[in-house]
């Protein structure tokens, strides 16, 4: 009987970190002066979910069929020296807990970037970007129910169709 | 027989004295059985059931106010931010690029 408590408290503790590792984080730094904050809710998500048709004519990939799957969005900018170094502090401790996994890390010009996905080999249900420059530290974080497979594809054709547009000599 | 009221005015010297006293005999009839405590194992799994919910409901973040109005700005916001981290995995596809460069001119000349 123990065991079963036990198993129940920490299922429900888990289940409550991870849905709130973004929303956290947002609520924590988004009011901080020098900060830009975007939040987009669930609600929101179901509005876009109900747009038939969104084209941008600077876009040629079309990333409609991942955003659609997502149900919230966040993004904090910090510059604040002292705030920044804090929220990239937060955000790997929290990224460090075990469930996330490190998709990839680039390094360049003194600026570092990580990504990390949670899910499994088909769905990806959280996706944490981490950017760190000498001057600002940005963190951008999403949630949802996404085929693994296309939001992969489409970051890869996007980053095909930048690197044919935007050659980069560094 | 001390009635209750006496009891009640014995002293702690007297109460301590009277309980050291072996020569008083314990009635042969006395049999009192102290009432158990029942465990009710439903029970603390409820309240611990209750409790979790409780502690869930009110350590919930605060919800945050969306940014944006118009779900076609929240869109364009989206799909930019998909660009940047796009634009990070073309910087780090370039560096591995030129790591390769370098590897196959280093291969070239051993």
């Amino acid at each position: 009987m123990k065991k079963l408590y036990t198993i129940l408290a920490l299922l429900t503790l888990s289940a409550t970190l991870m849905a709130q590792t973004g929303r956290d984080l947002y609520n924590k730094y988004s009011d901080l002066p020098g900060t830009e904050a975007v939040y987009i809710s669930p609600a929101m998500f179901r509005m876009i979910g109900q747009i038939p048709d969104v084209e941008f004519k600077d876009s040629e990939v079309d990333f409609s069929p991942i955003i659609k799957s997502m149900t919230g969005f966040y993004i904090l900018t910090i510059t604040a020296p002292e705030h920044r170094e804090a929220l990239a502090a937060d955000v790997n401790k929290a990224v460090s807990s075990g469930k996330y996994e490190l998709l990839m890390e680039a390094k360049d010009n003194g600026e570092v970037v990580r990504m990390y996905t949670v899910g499994d080999q088909k769905t990806v249900t959280s996706f944490v970007m981490l950017s760190q420059e000498a001057s600002e530290v940005s963190f951008i974080s999403f949630d949802g129910k996404m085929d693994r497979d296309k939001l992969e594809e489409l970051m890869a054709q996007a980053a095909a169709d930048q690197g044919t547009s935007q050659p980069q000599e560094r | 027989m001390k009635s209750i009221h006496e009891i009640q005015n014995l002293s702690a010297e007297d109460l301590r004295r009277i309980g050291e006293d072996t020569s008083i005999p314990v009635p042969e009839d006395l049999n009192v059985r102290l009432p158990q405590r029942r465990i009710y194992p439903w029970g603390i799994a409820a309240a611990v059931i209750i409790g979790l919910v409780g502690w869930g409901l009110l350590s919930r973040p605060q919800q945050p106010k969306d940014t944006f109005d118009d779900p076609l700005l929240a869109y364009a916001a989206v799909e930019q931010a998909l660009h940047k981290m796009s634009g990070t995995i073309q910087t780090a596809a370039g560096q591995v690029e030129k790591t390769e460069l370098v590897m196959d001119k280093v291969n070239y000349w051993k």
